[in-house]
């Protein structure tokens, strides 16, 4: 199994490899297929692993403190880095939370690299753009693989990379290279408050190991600055608030990477973070709750933002901003599994989302305003049914995935019985409220109806099957398949195989377990707050007897996403700046670069001085040799 | 075993070398080939040391001593630690490539311009292999004349003024450090650095340091370094400041840190604030300068501040760090240098607001200057990194604010080293970069690419230096145990 691990991880990096060095000499249509089998092999490595895991359960004492043993096999291939008594190992940990994530990350990765070649098909640096994408997919692995922690960091930053170079891949756009640069300072922020808190633990064990790291005991105030630090990587690559801004400018790169980065699998690392650490969050439970409150917070505003947007993929990245809401709610307040889950569904039919959206806007060549794209369903039968999917799915209707995964995320927190557990109850249904409106606001605007002149103008056929290539359409299938049927895996109140899986490396925190009332209640409220939604949604944009509320205030905010943006404009990046500059200009030039200048200067000035001493004249020497036997007469009869 | 004669060798062969190229009266090319003959054979030796330095040994190996001044107590000592086998390696790899890129832009008057970076390659090794003070010192000043002139013949239109400074500030710390030689010498009755005893002496050892701090250089004693980098050959800056400005820190961690226990740990805070606010106001100036070579400067000024922040943090993943960071920057700053001087060749200007477009169709410079950019800014699984993370873990364990500071400077080295990286390679083509401006030639990518690929190698196994730089498993007992 660990050699499934290893095939699962390499398998990526060795298409990278592959690229870069074919170079030229590589036909372009190589490219697209050696990335793509090295993903599917990784994925068969995947399967290996996942078939040989064992899971030992954490031993509990009767006082409630739990040892967590390595909840997996370890295997280490060198020592990465070692100094002194500390020495971390280049190390991959197999155990049910890291396959299951391995599954998903090369399953819908390959799909979605897949369905790429026909995507990026005829773009001039194709080639670029797969020695990226396989890149990122081994980081990717690293990052869920990770057998300890700084193994996982190293996963983290590259991730972060891959996301940079992908997000700026056509980088003669401005737009796109500011927006690569800004996803990277901001992940580089949660990188080092990540960092700190390995410091700490560094300082107080010796080691990064997650046993040491997950049985140590520190103080209140230490273990809750450790979690804190986690929590800050978290929150960054996940786009959570407060550092979420980045995610909707990152929708410059090609649609694939927004498919698979920034919604199937990279942006979902923080969730996947906090169940992992689980054990150290556990001991610091107010961070833990401060996660799923962030959580709550997100997917509410993100819901919100989304019902203004006009871009058909910035509609989908704040939804999927949303969607990451509702698993750091659920992992935050214990139901690990619960937000893994909705994680892997999440997986299915956000990339589904995208992938359809990638079609119309690829029939459209390159239109990705919602408000011209009308009709486009009549042209498109089948991105239009898989579109409905995924939408379906996003919204929690039953049958469809969604539905299974977000309700149980819900019913957690009324599980916890307190006054914040049932704001987060609220904050979930009132969540699916808007999932409910923007999604379907998206549905009506674009797909039903007879073709806008736009649509008619602009629309062109491609492929044999005049909606894109095969290599398109099939993931695009397959995808639609998964998310309206990849939920019936477990339904909580009466099987639940995948908590079950889970359980040896991030059980369920017993408060965070709801019963079976909870559950049906809890499914009750949210799929009715769901239709409410579409329902307002097909009033408003398909039959158009409802006005938009007229608030202009209300739309000003959104508009401007609740002037984040505006405000760390103002409060770090220019006031950074600004001290860089007035360094320079008002200490740098005239103080440290003038020192040198001016010293050399004043030894010229004093020997040009002393030059004028050297008259020629005996006379003045004599005078000089009088005065400086005086001077030392002087003082020796003072000395004395 | 022992291969003693080794350590001498690598000093006298690019001397040898320089003298030979001097003299005879070769054509343009041939000299250059000569040259980077020796040079290339300096590497050859250099794997050989490493391949027969024993880690597990504790002390000073491959060793050569001779009387020189008796009755003074000075001899020809030198020899090799675990970290200084790294540095020479450095030391030869880095002046390899920065003599190939002479040889490949074929610079004017090449017998003095090969004799000159093959004396200053000797000197430099010199400094790193040196056991004894007056030879330590003989060394450092002989690394410098060469630079002095390569500078003033070979560099920019403003290069006197850079000469000067450049002369004024090294001299300045020079004299001072003669000066603490002298004394110490006087009171230790011995200028050996193996035998001789450790000293109180807080003036002496802000002797010492005030060469090391202006050599390094930490804030504010970086006047000089702006200037100089901007107007010397790229080659020479890429050696200044990837290889010379280590020998200032070098100096911290052989000379000022074991021997003057006492007074290292009086001025601890003081010399960490002033390496802290090299890392912090390097990264600003970095982050505002309108130049490939400013940011290369400023960031190499943080970066000497980060490692030195490591030396004085006195724990054991401040040293192994400390030592891998010089390795890992020492790399990434020659390449770098190299880089600009490639786009300087093409475009003629280093300055963002006429450049820009370059990736587009040159995926070789591209991927050159993203790799070592990422790289440089220590991107998670680099070998900066790796040294980056054992500096603040192990200053952390002085006192937490030192590692906040450094994880602050980590987000500012993202913020001007991806504003590099894009003004070059990205937006629209600047107006100095020509459609036909040639994409890196096989000739520069056989310099920049074997540094690029040790970096990789480092990146994949940093234990390689951070492990095998100190002997024992406490580098702060070793170091305070004065590396016995």
């Amino acid at each position: 199994m660990t050699g499934g691990a290893w095939l699962c991880l390499l398998a990526p990096l060795g298409g990278t490899i592959a690229i870069l060095l074919g170079g030229n000499r590589l036909p372009r249509v190589a490219a697209g297929w050696i990335a793509t089998s090295s993903v599917f092999v990784a994925f068969a490595g995947a399967v290996w692993a996942f078939i040989g895991v064992r899971g030992p359960q954490p031993t509990c004492g009767a006082l409630g403190g739990c040892f967590y043993p390595p909840p997996g096999e370890l295997t280490t291939a060198w020592t990465w880095l070692a100094s002194g008594h500390f020495s971390v190992g280049l190390q991959l940990l197999v155990d049910p939370l890291s396959t299951v994530m391995m599954l998903i990350v090369s399953g819908v990765g390959g799909l979605i690299v897949l369905y790429s070649i026909g995507y990026m098909h005829g773009d001039p640096e194709e080639r670029r753009y797969f020695a990226y994408i396989a890149f990122f997919v081994f980081s990717m692995l690293l990052l869920v693989e990770g057998g300890n922690l700084l193994m996982l960091l190293v996963g983290w930053g590259l991730v972060g990379l891959s996301s940079y170079l992908l997000i700026g891949f056509w980088h003669e756009r401005p737009s796109a290279v500011q927006a690569a640069k800004k996803a990277f300072v901001m992940n580089a922020f949660g990188d080092a408050t990540m960092a700190l808190a390995f410091f700490i633990l560094i300082a107080h064990t010796g080691s990064l190991s997650f046993e040491s790291a997950f049985n140590v005991h520190l103080s209140s105030t230490t273990q809750s600055l450790v979690a804190l630090g986690l929590l800050g990587g978290a929150a960054a690559k996940s786009a959570q608030i407060p550092l979420q801004t980045w995610l909707p400018d990152a929708m410059e790169g090609p649609t694939p990477v927004s498919a698979l980065i920034h919604a199937a699998t990279m942006v979902t690392a923080g969730v996947y973070l906090i169940a992992r650490t689980h054990p150290i969050f556990e001991q610091a439970r107010t961070v833990e709750l401060i996660a799923a409150g962030i959580g709550a917070l997100t997917l509410l505003v993100a819901g919100l933002i989304a019902l203004v947007q006009t871009d058909i993929k910035r509609v989908i990245a704040y939804s999927t901003m949303s969607q990451i809401g509702y698993m750091f709610l659920g992992v935050g307040v214990g139901a690990y599994s619960s937000g893994m889950f909705h994680l892997m569904t999440h997986a299915f039919f956000k990339a589904l989302l995208f992938m359809t959206a990638g079609l119309a806007i690829h029939a459209l060549s390159g239109e990705q305003d919602i408000r011209k794209m009308r009709g486009l369903g009549k042209l498109m039968p089948f991105t239009k049914w898989c579109f409905l999917a995924g939408a379906l799915a996003l919204v929690g209707i039953p049958p469809f995935s969604g539905f299974f995964s977000k309700d149980s995320i819900i019913a957690s927190a009324a599980a916890l019985g307190t006054w914040y557990g049932w704001i987060f109850w609220l904050c979930g249904v009132a969540g699916a409220l808007l999932t409910g409106l923007y999604t379907f606001r998206l549905w009506f605007l674009v797909f039903p109806g007879e073709p806008s002149a736009f649509v008619q103008e602009h629309h062109h056929k491609e492929g044999r099957f005049g909606e894109g290539h095969w290599t398109m359409l099939v993931p695009v299938g397959v995808l639609a398949v998964l998310a309206t049927v990849g939920g019936w895996l477990q339904w909580a109140p009466l099987w639940h195989p995948f908590t079950n899986w889970l359980a040896p490396a991030a059980s369920t925190l017993a408060a965070a377990a709801p019963t079976n009332t909870q559950e049906y209640y809890t499914s009750a409220a949210t799929v009715i707050a769901g239709l409410v939604g579409i329902a307002i949604a097909w009033a408003i944009y398909s039959e158009e007897r409802v006005k938009i509320p007229y608030a202009p205030f209300a739309q000003r905010v959104l508009e401007n996403k609740f002037y984040f943006d505006a405000l760390y404009d103002r409060l770090f990046y220019r006031p950074a700046a600004a001290i860089a500059t007035d360094l320079r200009i008002d200490f740098e030039e005239p103080v440290i670069l003038q020192t040198g200048p001016d010293l050399g200067e004043t030894t010229l000035e004093a020997g040009g001085m002393v030059r004028r001493l050297q008259t020629g004249f005996l006379r003045t020497y004599v005078l000089f040799l009088a005065f400086g036997a005086a001077a030392v007469v002087l003082a020796f009869l003072i000395a004395k | 075993m022992s291969a003693s004669y080794l350590t001498s060798i690598l000093i006298w062969l690019p001397v040898a070398g320089a003298i030979l190229v001097w003299l005879l009266p070769l054509s343009r090319y041939a000299t250059g080939a000569l040259a980077m003959l020796f040079s290339l054979a300096e590497v050859g030796l250099w794997i050989e040391q490493a391949a027969r330095f024993d880690f597990s040994r504790p002390g000073l190996q491959m060793e050569e001593r001779a009387r020189w001044f008796g009755d003074l107590g000075v001899s020809y000592h030198v020899g090799v630690y675990g970290f200084s086998v790294w540095l020479v390696g450095l030391t030869v790899v880095a002046m390899a490539a920065a003599t190939g890129y002479g040889f490949w832009v074929g610079r004017d008057r090449p017998r003095g311009y090969f004799a000159l970076m093959l004396l200053l390659t000797g000197a430099t090794v010199g400094v790193f292999v040196a056991q004894d003070l007056v030879v330590f010192y003989a060394f450092f000043e002989a690394m410098l004349i060469p630079l002095y002139v390569l500078i003033g013949v070979w560099g920019g239109a403003r290069r006197m003024d850079a000469t000067i400074k450049f002369v004024l500030y090294t001299m300045a710390g020079s004299l001072l450090m003669l000066a603490a030689i002298v004394a110490y010498g006087l009171q230790a009755h011995t200028f050996d650095l193996v035998d001789g005893p450790a000293s109180g002496s807080r003036w002496l050892f802000l002797g010492f340091m005030l060469a090391f701090v202006i050599k390094a250089p930490l804030f504010p004693f970086h006047g000089w370094l702006p200037d100089t980098y901007r107007e010397a050959p790229p080659e020479v800056t890429a050696v200044l400041s990837g290889v010379i400005a280590k020998a200032g820190l070098y100096g911290m961690l052989r000379i000022a840190i074991p021997k003057f226990p006492d007074p290292a740990s009086f001025y601890r805070t003081a010399v960490l604030a002033l390496a802290a606010a090299a890392l912090v106001y390097g990264s600003l100036l970095a982050f505002r300068s309108t130049d490939f070579r400013g940011v290369v400067a400023y960031s190499s000024l943080a970066q000497s501040g980060l490692i030195a922040l490591g030396l004085f943090a006195g724990t054991d993943l401040g040293f192994d760090g400390a030592v891998l960071q010089m390795v890992a920057h020492g790399l990434v700053s020659t390449s770098l240098f190299l880089i600009a001087g490639v786009v300087e060749r093409r475009t003629t200007t280093g300055e963002f607001r006429l450049l820009g477009g370059m990736a587009r169709g040159r995926p070789a410079l591209a991927t050159l200057l993203i790799a070592v950019g990422v790289i440089s800014l220590a991107v998670p699984g680099s070998a900066n990194f790796a040294g980056e993370f054992l500096i603040l873990a192990g200053v952390f364990q002085r006192a937490w604010w030192w590692a906040a500071i450094g994880a602050g400077a980590i987000v500012l080295a993202a913020m001007y080293m991806l504003r590099l990286i894009s003004a070059v390679l990205h937006d629209a083509r600047g107006s100095t970069v020509a459609d036909e401006a040639l994409d890196v030639r096989p000739g520069e990518l056989a310099l920049i690419a074997p540094l690029v690929a040790g970096l990789l190698l480092l990146s994949a196994w940093p234990a390689a230096i951070s492990h095998h730089s100190f002997f024992g498993n406490s580098p702060a007992a070793t170091v305070k145990g004065q590396f016995k």
